[in-house]
Order: C-alpha cells, then structure tokens, then sequence
C-alpha cells in the first residue's frame, strides 16, 4: 500500500469517527426532552392556552414529527452542509457566531502554538545533552510544574498580580485594540504563557527521554567520525528522529489544552473566543450554540488527530503503511 | 603540515581511562603502534580488550568525561590529541575516516543513505548539491552497489546489511582519507558478504592508497588482508610483528593460544583460553595474561606488563621469557612444539 | 541477574508462587465478596427502607449519610485493600524489591506521602471535622497568622488590631465570602478527589482489561472492530461530550465519573491487548494451554498478574486528568453544585481574589500539589516497575 493510500483511507476513516461523533449528539438530543418545547408548553400554560397543544405545534415547527430516521438524515445534511441554524442568544447564525469565537482564539492559539512546537523539543534536547546537571533539572521542574498546575488557577494568579497589582494588562481582554498591536501582543501575553507552560511540559519531556536514547546512539559516533559538529549533529541527527515519537505526544497535548484549558483561559482572561462562546451558549441555554461549539471543537479533535497520524508516517520513513 | 620522514600514524603511550561508579576502568593502557602509509595493521584480541576504544581514541570519538585520552596520537607528524577540536573535526571523516562495526544502527534511520553521504562530503568541502549527489553516486557505485542512483534516494531500512557496509565504506570514502579505520566492519554480517566486503576493503586499499587499522577478532580475516599485526590483551600489547612471523611463529603464549582458536578445515578447533579476560578495574600485577598463561613463571606475576624483547627482526613480544636471562625454551611444549620453527631461524636476543 | 530477577511482578510464574495464589477462589476473593456484602446490605436498607430523605445512619442518632457514590466509592476501596495491598503484604520479598527501586526517587516518596494525607484526609477526615457550614456574619475571616482591612469583615472572629482582623486558629485557613471553613472545605474536598480517583481508576481498569483481552484473544474481526472503536474513544473530546450531557440531562458527580471513565480506558486496552498477545507467545502460557487451561484461565493467571505493573503506572498517570477537569468543571459553575469540591472553592473566592486571596490559594495549591503528586508517582512507578527502560537510557 503506497502513501496515497494510506492517506485517502486515514481520511476516510477520521470522516467515518466524525460521523460516530455526530451521531451521537444527535442521539442525545433526540433522547432528551427538548427544552425549547417545554418553553412552548410552558408559555401557552401561563397565557391561558393548551400547553399539549402548544407543545405539539413547537414539536412540529422543529420537524420533530417525523419519524426519526428522516429526522437524523436531515441533522446529517445540515451538519455536514454547515446549516448548523440561528444563534438566539447572539441573533445571528451559529456559523457566524463561532467563526466571530475563532477570530479571537486564532488570536491566542497560534502564538501559543508555534512557541510550544518551538521551544518544547529545544529544551527538552538541551535537557537530555546535558543530562543530571543543574540545567536538566530546572528544565525537569519546569515541565513538572507546568503540567500539574491548573491552567485556569495559574490563570487567575497571573492576572491578579499582572493585572490588579501591576497593572500591565487589562483585567477584561480589550477587543478594541488591532489585532497586530504593541497592546494586543502585551495583553495575549500572559494567557499565551499560561497555555505554553501547561502544554510545553509534557513536550518537553518526550522530547528529552527520546533523545537521551538517540544521542548514545551509533549514527552519532558515525556523524562525529565524519567530521559533523556537535551543533549541527544535535539538530540533525538527534532532533529529527525525536521527532517522530515527539509528533504524537505534541499533537495530542495542544488539542488536548485546546479543547479543554482554552474555555477556562478565555473565561478567565475574558477572551471572547470559542471556549467563551460555548460557555456563554451553555448559560443563555442556546441549544443551537451549543450544538454547534461541541461539534466545532469535534471536528478540531478528529482533525487533529489525523494531522497527528498523517505527520507521524511522514516523519517515520521506517514506517510500513500495510501495518496500519 | 606533512612530515615525510614520520609515519601516517604514530600512537605512543595512548592510555583511555573511563570514569565509573567502581572507580576508574583503563581500557586502554599506554600501547604503541604504527600505521604506514598504504599498509594494512590489523588490531587483534577477544573481545573487551579493548581494540575498540583504542581505535575510537586516535580521533578522540570517546567523549571526555566520561573518558580521559593521554599519551600521543601523531597524523603525519600532528598530534591528535593535542589538536584543538574544530581543528580536529577537518580531519575526522576526511583525512581519517571510519567504518563500524554495526551497519545496522550506523547509519540515522531519519535520513536517505544519499543525504548522509552528501552530508560528510559538503561537511568538508564546498560543494554545490548537484556536484555532491554526482560524486556520492559514484562512490556507491565504486563500492559495488548496484543501480547507485536508486539507492541514493532510499532509507537506511530499504538497504541489506552488506549494503549498508558499503553504504558506510563509501561515505567513508568521500574524502579520498589517506588512513581508514575499520572497527570490526564484517562482524555482524553473513559470511559470504564478510568475504565481499574484505575483498572490496582490499582493492579500495590499493586503489586509494590508504594505510589501513583494521580491528578484528577474527585471524581468519587477519591473514587474508593484515601487512602487520599487532596483538592486544587487557589494554596492553602483547604481540606485534608481519603477519607472516606472527603466523608462523607466534611468540606470545597469548598470540599461541589465539591461533589455536582458528577451526581448521576439516578439523575441530583445538581448544579456547581457558579463564576470562582480568577485571579492568582491577587489573593483576605482572604480565596481564598471566593469570591464564600455563607458562606463567613467579618473573610474570610481579612488576609491571614486561617490555617488549625482540624476537625476530621486526617481531616483539611481550612475555619475561625472551628476556636475555630467562630460558625460552619453557615455551616449547604444547600444539605448537610438533612444528619448529620454519627455516631454523631461532629467535635472536638484542 | 537470574535469582533476583524473579523477584519481579512481570518475571514471575504465578502458578509456582503456591503458597499465595492471588486469583484462584484465593482469601483475596473472599475478603471482597466478605466485605462487599455488608456494604450491598446496607445499600439496600438505605435506597429501599430509608429513602431519600433520612440519613443512613440516622438510627445512630448522627446526620451523616451515605449516597449512591459512597457505596461505589467504598466497593473500589475494598477492591484497593485486597487487589492492591494485600498482595504487596503477601509478597514481602517482591515489596522490598519495589520499595528499594522506588525510594531512589525522593520526590515520589513525597508525593506518596503527601497522597497518603489526602487519602487519609479524605477518608477520615468528614468524620473529625465537621461540614463547613454558611455564616455570612463571619465570612472573609483571613488565616492564622494573617489579617485583613477590618472593613472587608462583618464581624471578626479574632481581635482587630489597628483596624485590621486577625486571624484565628478557629478558621486556620479563614473563611469564604459566605463564612465557610476554607480548611473544613479542603478536607471535604479530599473526600470528592479520591471518590473520583478511585472509581474512575476502577472502571477504567476493569473495561480497559477486559476489552484488551477479549481483543487478544477472538482475534480477526472482534479484535479489529474492537481496536477501530478503541481509535473512537481515544479521539473523543470527553470534556465537550460531557458539556453536551450536562447541558441536554444536567449532570451531577457520578454522571461526570461515568462519562470520563468511559471514554479513558482506551490506552490501557490497547497496550493489554499488545502484552496478552506477547504473554500468549510466551512459552509458559503455551504449556499451560497443553495442559488444558481455558483462555479465561491464562488471562486471570498470566496476562492480568503479567500487565498489572503497567496499568496501576497508567491509571496513577490518568487521575491527574479527571482531577483538572472536575476542577475546571465546578470553576466554570457547571459541576455538580451539591459537591464541594475544590473547584468550587476555587470559583467561589475568584471575585474576593485581590483581597482575600487565600480562598483561592489554598484549595488552588492542595489542587496543583495533588495533580503534582500524581505525576511524580506515575513516572517514579514508570522506573521502578520497568528497570529495563532506566538501563537503556544509561
């Protein structure tokens, strides 16, 4: 099986997990009393009316009449045709709402993205080079630290001292300021840190037990007996084989922080981005807002995953496809 | 720098030391040899005797700490040890190249087998890529890799064993080195490719006028391809001398005991050492071989390894028994007894 | 090597080891059903005589009551006591060896130590200090030690020293906006952390075990189809899931537990599954299988007691991730509001953070010190159980 292959059915496989996903959320809420309807019911009951009544006409307004087959074929249709409806809480379509979410979370994430990819393997094969000396046990509780404190109390600490005491970011994020401004940079900053300490641990860990394996390794005796530097045999040919374990692990825990510590960071910092988006849906009952968040950071998930896949048999020329 | 009148490769004295939790393990204690330009000296010993870190010292690949290199390691004059290490590193893969002894885990398996070529020649020389892949192509088909331009594209994983080793041997090549060291290259591979590889050694040898330090364990290959030998035990030297004075009249017990190890056709091998190698950390007084030596006299137990007394013109030995006061004539018993040595010539005393 | 090798979980023949034979009708087995029992009895006198409302021990003359998942809560314990502890009291020689591998690393032995007050705490300590109860008159008492601007306090429980409230040993970690015992909160917050460790740790564990095996051994289509669903749960944005349930049904403690342990034993299915099938190569389980065993037999016999090592290092490495995110459930104000845990703690004292910030400090710091001590357990029990690993890195 060639590479081609092997890419057509990853896809075909992470578009088979999206469909599981979805089917579940639809099965949730076709098992759930709507409460839209019970609004109706509610409504009509208090104005005097017939609360069965009410709830029938609401029941049928949505298409919940038809017979559940045809109603889980339209919510596949309009899922996958991205007609994911109208944001009450928000007046305006859900699309439009998340992607207004995304506006500001693309804000943070890629930033913190690219420095976790960056400094995660650097420090991390600093570390295994100079393994026990001072260095590699600041940088060990370091990664310690920074993956067993909670983002969103780390959070709160940071924005107490750096926002009430020092003053030096806004307590609630500005969303006034340009995008690519001195004062957009300084107030991202310390959300950026927060976000890069929970996920830059764990990265830097693999990083350094992988390499503590490659840099004893024969090709590096092979690559001094040629003649290649310290430097230059560290970034080559130690660094690159980490990679490859390392793709996993680094994928894994930005969507992991992603899906999870980004809601609590925009809440705290006051970010109006995704992860605020679906909280505010969650408290303004905005089914449809909720509905369509949880699926956004889904199809993140599944996405990420098959990046993570993809990336790992780019990176491993070892790597058979017929095995997967 | 060249210096005519020195060899291509001098070691005086080379002493590897590694620190250890058990204390300090000496690998390598103070040998001697030389390497000429064009000839082939071959390392022999058991394993753990320490060929390998004195190969890995003469371009100071072992890493200090944990290793600690002293004596001196002179390249046609210059001293290699003494030699700042961005000075050094214009030698490494280029004057002085090196083959291992596993071709399995040599080569990095993130990297094309042409990338890792191209790599050790654009190190060395300024080269444009397309001039680089050309040449690199060319040594792999100079080592005998069929359909070169292929392989250049494919990953270590994709290649056999043997052509990994002549992967390496061509990689070793790039520079046109005037001194190749060869760490045990057949070990690890199937017989027929051992063969292969020796003989492909042999004609690169010749062709690109290397002088050669071949490590091996095996006599076998010694006596198809040494010019010179040169015997080690326990971090010491035991024997050195042409490889035909060494075959044919080994003079070290150590060295006799060896050659009895080689299986003879048609016929089982006549017995291993009995005993192992001393502990390193530890080693015993006296002659290092001592201790497993049926010839051992109280002379061989006390003092120092002995000095190395001549016993043919261009073979020394070091055992107390070729000293002038001592009787040699204690050596003669055993396997080797029933075959006098050939031509009469007795082993003469300086 | 040879005689102290054996000396491991993963090395040793189980069925040589006679005299203490873990998973035949062993007295470990009995210990449970022995234990379970009363603890099923009571169960049911509580949901089926008293009902909702009354206390289970009401008839003891004490408010204190037992709920769904304390009973789960305790059947884990009892599950840890004879699965866990006993066998490394059984096995006096193989505890030593583990200990000594283990004590090198001095940061776990103080995180299991620290572990060990929270477990304590947990368990014990609702039963010493009593529930931190809502006093608005006393609240933003600061801690022992510490004082705060007389003008943030109703009443001060301390003396007022030039105008400012002093703390008291009363409330040794202060109180809340509402006048709740930080300290008695932490406590009651153990409570809630290990009941979450435990339980999903369990179930993690018996589904992660048991799909692994059945995977190993149906083979062909039940094990790839398991494998493909195992690629499912694995990818599974729990936390959004989650999300969704608590906003479609609400979802309290145990519905939280539930749904993040059923979407965490990915991991340990797949790497029982890779270990049963080399055990199953091994040469003593082939000779087992000549004599006639079951499968059932050689995975209770070999496979379970030959992984166990490795799963216990996973699941300590997994809790740390439920922990977060009950934590980050109840800040948001979507955790189960009847449970204090520490979370809430946390989100309840976000607002009086400039002024009275140990309300968040305390329970943030036991939280952090928690999760840090998983972690540090997790990779410790990595080295000790896995000495091949360690010689490679050397």
């Amino acid at each position: 099986m060639g590479f081609g292959t092997y890419v057509t059915a990853r896809v075909m496989w992470a578009a088979v997990v999206s469909l599981i996903i979805v089917t579940i959320t639809f099965l949730l809420l076709a098992a759930a009393p709507n409460p839209e309807i019970q609004r109706a019911a509610t409504q009509a009951a208090l104005q005097g009316g017939d609360p069965a009544e009410a709830a029938e006409r609401a029941r049928e307004l949505r298409g919940l009449d038809e017979p559940i087959h045809v109603r889980y074929m339209d919510y596949l249709q309009s899922i996958y045709t991205l007609d994911w409806g109208w944001a009450d809480s928000r007046s305006q379509p859900v699309t439009t709402a998340l992607a207004e979410g995304l506006y500001y979370t693309a804000q943070y994430s890629v930033p913190w993205t690219i420095l976790t990819i960056l400094l995660g393997p650097l420090v991390g094969v600093y570390s295994a080079a100079n393994m026990y000396s001072w260095k590699d046990h600041l940088a060990t509780g370091f990664a310690f630290f920074g993956y067993a404190i909670p983002n969103f109390f780390f959070g709160i600490i940071l924005l107490l001292m750096f926002g009430v005491w020092l003053e030096v970011i806004p307590v609630v994020y500005d969303t006034s300021v340009p995008v690519f401004s001195l004062a957009n940079a300084i107030q991202l900053s310390i959300p950026v840190f927060v976000l890069v300490t929970g996920s830059i641990g764990a990265v830097m860990r693999v990083s350094r037990n992988e390499s503590a394996e490659f840099q004893h390794a024969d090709f590096m005796k092979t690559a001094k007996a040629k003649g290649v530097s310290p430097l230059r045999a560290y970034a080559y040919h130690v660094m690159r084989p980490t990679l490859v374990p390392l793709s996993t692990t680094l994928v894994g825990q930005l969507l992991a922080l992603f899906l999870g510590s980004s809601l609590l960071v925009e809440v705290v910092f006051g970010i109006p981005g995704l992860g605020r988006v679906t909280y505010n849906a969650l408290i303004a009952q905005d089914t449809n807002l909720v509905l369509g968040s949880t699926l956004a950071f889904t199809f993140v998930a599944v996405v990420g995953n098959l990046i993570e896949d993809l990336v790992f048999t780019v990176l491993d020329p070892r790597i058979s496809y017929d095995d997967r | 720098m060249t210096d005519d009148a020195s060899p291509l490769l001098a070691v005086e004295g080379l002493t590897t030391a590694f620190d250890t939790d058990e204390g300090e393990l000496v690998a390598v204690d103070g040998i001697d040899f030389t390497v000429e330009a064009g000839e082939t000296v071959c390392l022999v010993g058991e394993s753990g005797s320490g060929k390998t870190v004195a190969t890995e010292s003469i371009t100071r690949l072992i890493g200090s700490p944990p290793g600690r290199i002293e004596g001196s390691v002179r390249y046609r004059g210059r001293d290699l040890l003494e030699m700042p290490e961005p000075e050094l590193r214009t030698i490494r893969g280029y004057d002085i190249a090196h083959v291992f002894q596993n071709p399995q885990e040599a080569m990095n398996h993130c990297y094309t087998v042409g990338w890792q070529i191209v790599e050790a020649l654009q190190i060395h020389e300024d080269v444009p890529d397309a001039e680089a892949r050309g040449r690199a192509i060319d040594l792999l088909d100079r080592v005998g890799i069929a359909n070169p331009s292929a392989r250049f594209e494919e990953y270590p994983h994709q290649l056999s064993g043997g052509q990994k080793q002549r992967a390496m041997i061509a990689m070793a090549l790039v520079g046109d080195p005037d001194l190749l060291i060869a760490d045990e290259p057949t070990t690890a591979l199937d017989v027929t490719v051992q063969a292969q590889i020796l003989s492909l050694l042999d004609e690169l040898q010749s062709e690109f006028d290397m002088g050669v330090l071949f490590v091996t364990h095996d006599l076998g290959v010694v006596a198809q391809i040494a010019d010179r030998i040169v015997v080690m035990y326990a971090g010491k030297v035991m024997e050195r001398g042409d490889v035909l004075d060494i075959f044919e009249r080994p003079a070290h017990p150590y060295t006799r005991r060896l050659l009895e190890c080689i299986p003879e056709v048609g016929g089982s091998r006549k017995g291993g050492i009995p005993g192992t190698l001393p502990d390193p950390h530890d080693p015993p007084a006296g002659c290092r071989f001592a201790p497993r030596c049926s010839h051992a006299v109280e002379a061989c137990r006390t003092g120092g390894q002995p000095a190395e007394h001549a016993v043919n013109p261009g073979q020394h030995a070091s055992c107390v028994h070729y000293r002038s006061d001592m009787d040699r004539s204690v050596l003669r018993d055993g396997s080797r007894e029933e075959q006098p040595a050939a031509g009469g010539v007795s082993p003469e005393d300086e | 090597m040879g005689t102290q090798r054996s000396d491991r979980f993963d090395e040793v023949e189980w069925d040589e080891i006679s005299q203490s034979r873990w998973f035949e009708p062993s007295k470990n087995t009995l210990g449970v059903v022995f234990c379970t029992l009363p603890l099923a009895l009571l169960g049911i006198y509580d949901w089926q005589v008293l009902g909702e409302r009354t206390a289970t021990f009401a008839f003891l003359g004490t408010e204190w009551n037992l709920e769904g998942i304390d009973y789960l809560f305790g059947f884990t314990l009892v599950l840890f006591a004879f699965y866990v502890v006993a066998p490394l009291y059984q096995n006096p020689r193989m505890t030593r060896y583990y200990w000594r591998q283990f004590k090198r690393n001095r940061p776990a032995v103080v995180s299991l130590g620290w572990l060990g007050v929270v477990f304590v705490g947990g368990l014990f300590g609702p039963l010493v200090v009593s529930a931190p109860e809502q006093s608005v008159l006393t609240g933003h008492q600061p801690p022992v030690f510490l004082s705060i601007d007389a003008a943030n306090v109703a009443t001060c429980v301390g003396d007022v020293v030039g105008g400012r409230c002093q703390g008291t040993l009363q409330h040794p970690l202060g109180t809340t906006q509402g006048g709740k015992d930080v300290f008695a909160s932490i406590v009651y917050g153990m409570t809630i952390s290990m009941q979450i460790a435990f339980i999903t740790t369990t179930i993690v564990a018996a589904i992660g075990v048991s799909v692994g095996t059945v995977s190993a051994y149906a083979g062909g289509w039940v094990d790839e189809t398991l494998m493909r669903f195992v690629d499912v749960v694995l990818s599974f944005p729990t936390l959004l899931m989650f999300l969704l349930i608590l906003y479609i049904y609400g979802a309290g403690l145990g519905m939280f537990i539930l749904v993040f342990s059923l979407f965490a034993w990915g991991g340990t299915a797949r790497y029982v599954r890779s270990k049963s099938l080399s055990v199953s190569e091994a040469e003593y389980v082939k000779a087992g299988r000549l004599t006639g065993a079951t499968t059932a037999q050689v995975v209770r016999r070999h496979v379970v007691p030959n992984t166990a090592s490795s799963i216990i290092t996973q699941l300590t490495l997994l809790v740390p991730g439920f922990l977060l995110a009950e934590a980050q459930l109840a800040f948001l104000g979507l955790g189960d509001s009847a449970v204090p845990s520490w979370g809430q703690l946390i989100s309840a004292g976000r607002s009086d953070l400039s002024f009275a910030p140990w309300i968040v400090l305390a329970p943030g710091v036991v939280l952090f010190l928690t999760i840090l001590a998983f972690n540090f357990l997790g990779d410790a029990l990595l080295d000790a159980l896995n000495p091949e690993a360690e010689a490679e890195n050397e």
